[in-house]
């Protein structure tokens, strides 16, 4: 039982000046079980590289700002409808399948997997920090595709059919892509008054 | 190649009016109904009239609605688009839903798309803004001024395995349970 202590006390008297604790509470489980590894979980203390890591970040963070002020040519990867487009300003693109927005109607696409301009890129794991960069778009098609051929056949069966069939198309003109929020500060999650479907 | 390829014609997408870059403009302009008034094949047609005509002719007072009732002919739908485009679609037998759906159709599309087959599905004017990739980018500068062959450079990395590393980790558990169970 000793031993277990050994093992627990330093542990847990280092907790508050932990920077990364993941699970900490199973750490102060285990002192009522009287297993012999205590967790597979570790505390990281990474203060002393934390200084380090916030300058260099601060440094890029405070450069992208820069480059973001200048209004440059974005672009970004959006996933829209299942699949992804990467897109700058004035781009028109088409999405496939059946899709609700109607023509006319402007809409912001809100999954942005990536945005960049010629000094940067920010990629996103997997989506970028919410309200960052807003992507506004236009509809101004909704169309269905050329007639396309089904045609199956097997030979010396007498089996032959055909099926036409058009796919819904929806156009889309990308009007621009830019920055709104802070880099590096993202709002609080609390905040869902505009994701309210 | 497929005869797809022979029967329609092949295009890019494009927006040559710039529509929707400020506002949306609706690029239909003109739609004639055509119907017989007694014949059972533009039953769905008459029956729109009647019904939904008003309310689609009030939603959309940017199009201009003719009817044209000529006796003994199937029912016809034309539209003319902004652009000259002039579309033609057969109505023979059609319901009430099914002629309210191909005007909605008609309604929001841009010109007349039935012959024509896209060959790329996006547009862009700039395809690339961080120029295309070379072996070069992304590399530390430095690079520029060292001369080859360096040593340094072209030495075997010392990095240990991932292999051996579990092998590591699983012998220091090892000893770990060993000592706790003391």
């Amino acid at each position: 039982m000793a031993s277990i202590f050994k093992n627990i006390l330093p542990k847990l008297i280092s907790l508050p000046r932990a920077q990364f604790v993941r699970k900490p509470y199973i750490s102060q489980f285990c002192l009522y079980s009287t297993a012999p590894s205590l967790t597979h979980y570790e505390i990281v203390d990474h203060k002393a590289d934390d200084e380090k890591r916030n300058l260099f970040k601060s440094e890029i963070v405070r450069k992208i700002n820069e480059t973001v002020q200048n209004k440059k040519q974005l672009f970004a990867v959006v996933h829209v409808a299942g699949k992804q487009f990467k897109i700058t300003g004035g781009d028109i693109i088409v999405i496939e399948g059946y899709w609700p927005p109607d023509a006319g109607d402007k809409i912001t696409l809100d999954k942005v997997m990536l945005v960049g301009a010629r000094e940067f890129s920010l990629i996103g794991r997997p989506l970028i920090q919410n309200d960052l960069v807003k992507v506004e778009a236009t509809v101004i098609e909704k169309s269905v595709s050329h007639t396309k051929t089904h045609f199956r056949k097997k030979r010396r069966k007498q089996y032959q059919r055909i099926n036409f069939y058009r796919i819904p198309r929806t156009m889309l003109q990308i009007n621009n892509i830019k920055f709104v929020g802070e880099l590096d500060n993202p709002p609080d999650v609390t905040e869902a008054k505009n994701r309210q479907m | 190649m497929s005869n797809t390829s022979l029967i329609f014609k092949p295009s890019f997408i494009r927006n040559p009016s710039q529509n929707g870059l400020g506002r949306y403009v609706c690029q239909l302009q003109r739609l004639v109904l055509k119907f017989c008034k007694n014949n059972g094949s533009s039953r769905g047609m008459r029956e729109f009239i009647e019904e939904d005509l008003i309310d689609f002719a009030k939603s959309n007072s940017g199009i201009v609605v003719y009817l044209k009732p000529r006796r003994h002919r199937t029912a016809v739908i034309t539209a003319e688009y902004l652009n000259g485009d002039k579309q033609w679609i057969n109505c023979r037998n059609f319901t009430k839903v099914e002629i309210l759906k191909w005007l909605n159709l008609l309604k929001t599309q841009q010109g007349d798309t039935t012959g024509t087959r896209f060959l790329k599905l996006q547009h862009t004017e700039i395809p690339s803004i961080q120029g295309p990739w070379t072996p070069y980018t992304f590399r530390p500068p430095s690079l520029n001024l060292t001369n080859f062959p360096e040593e340094s450079i072209s030495k075997l990395s010392e990095k240990t395995s991932a292999t051996k590393e579990l092998l590591e980790l699983y012998e220091q558990q090892k000893m770990k349970s060993k000592g706790t169970n003391l």
